[in-house]
């Protein structure tokens, strides 16, 4: 019986296929001070390796370009404090694309275009808070900070993407449901006058 | 590869993709006869399945598609079979876009048509030659793998990318995918010939399956 057969050809697929699921080219970047870093991976983590990249501004222009390392991996220094929308082409039909918001950059940055707004100031009245931290402090928080929360930033991004069984499990279901509907349809089509 | 995402194509080759689509799956379910309706069922889960298998390559990393199986065993029925399959995939696991659904779909469906329609043509023209259909078998994965690249590099193509480099890109990276579906396809189709070789044989009502160009 195919049928039999089939079935047994799934569930030898499922099993194989069960370290690493999907299929999908990703991107993920983070910034460190005017340096962005990260890598494009394919979801269950294969890294993409040699697969062009480039950031652009909102307006277009091209920020930065260049190609993605052995493990995926790019990195480079921003120069304007704008958004830098990244995006990978794997150059056979797969493409990512994420946008690095200009708020994560650091403000010593010159601002891209005359849109970018001063932060609005703080009202003096509320302004109690003895005297904010010396420059050097705040970077070095803001760079501890960006070190710590980076892997669970990467676990999060990677997590959005991952086949789960049920995911599966209800894919086929639905493709039996659809046959056994359509089965049903023209069989009782079929039996009347 | 084969599953192309949201946002890289032109607008012309999404509408081709549809319409083609569209018109492989009316004619496919058109003459689907009832009594095949599992059989289409279940060779559509296993595609929806199929694409999980994946493994590196190079610099890329691929899956397996069997597309040419799926022609083999279904013929014009591949259409809905992949359409139901694609939809799922893109809807559940993400993999390709949902506008571009048409597209996709035309890349894998229209080479597993072909493949389908070359395999019965052999195994009419050898009846009863267990030996010829299996190879037969073994060129249909391959060609439907090799056949699907090249629609994905032609896609590319027409949307202004460069041809020749997608068409390498993918091909290349797609030589292990089709040795294993070569071998995964022959041995489907050999182990079905020995048990049960009339699940090949093409029950439509009427009409023959070949001597009809693809649309």
């Amino acid at each position: 019986m195919i049928v039999h057969r089939a079935a047994l050809l799934a569930v030898l697929l499922l099993t194989t296929a069960s370290p690493a699921l999907a299929h999908k080219l990703k991107l993920f970047a983070t910034a460190q001070g005017p340096e962005v870093s990260g890598y494009a991976y394919f979801t269950g983590g294969d890294r993409a390796m040699g697969a062009a990249l480039t950031a652009t501004a909102p307006d277009g222009t091209v920020l930065f370009s260049g190609v993605t390392g052995n493990d995926g991996g790019f990195r480079f220094t921003a120069l304007r404090r704008v958004d830098h929308v990244l995006t990978v082409d794997g150059g056979d039909g797969h493409q990512a694309r994420i946008t690095v918001g200009a708020d994560v950059l650091p403000p010593s940055l010159p601002g891209g275009t005359e849109a970018a707004p001063a932060p609005a100031p703080v009202p003096p009245s509320q302004q109690a808070v003895p005297s904010a931290p010396p420059a050097d402090i705040q970077v070095l928080v803001e760079a501890a900070v960006a070190r710590q929360i980076r892997p669970l930033r990467e676990q999060l991004d990677a997590y959005q993407d991952q086949v789960r069984w049920h995911d599966v499990a209800g894919g086929i279901g639905t493709i039996i449901g659809l046959a056994g509907l359509a089965f049903g349809l023209t069989r009782g089509r079929g039996r009347r006058p | 590869m084969a599953h192309i995402p949201d946002g890289v194509l032109s607008m012309p080759v999404l509408a081709a993709g549809i319409a083609v689509s569209a018109a492989g799956c009316a004619y496919g379910l058109k003459r689907l006869h009832p009594d095949r309706i599992p059989q289409v069922g279940v060779l559509s889960s296993v595609f929806f399945v199929a694409s999980l298998v994946h493994f590196p390559v190079g610099p890329s990393s691929v899956h397996l598609i069997l597309n040419g199986l799926t022609g083999v065993a279904l013929g014009w029925a591949a259409f809905p079979a992949i359409l139901v399959a694609l939809l799922l995939q893109a809807v559940l696991f993400g993999f390709g876009g949902l506008v571009v659904l048409g597209v996709n779909v035309m890349n894998m469906a229209v080479p597993a048509v072909l493949c389908g329609l070359a395999f019965r043509r052999v195994r009419r023209a050898f009846p009863g030659n267990a030996r010829a259909a299996v190879t037969a078998a073994a060129l249909a994965g391959a060609a439907g793998v090799l056949l699907t690249g090249l629609a994905v590099a032609a896609s590319l193509a027409l949307s202004g990318r460069e041809f020749l480099t997608a068409a390498q890109l993918v091909v290349l990276t797609h030589l292990p995918v089709m040795v294993i579906e070569a071998v995964f396809t022959a041995a489907a189709v050999g182990l079905v010939l020995r048990v049960k070789p009339a699940v090949l044989d093409d029950p439509a009502p009427s009409d023959d399956e070949d001597g009809e160009e693809p649309p």
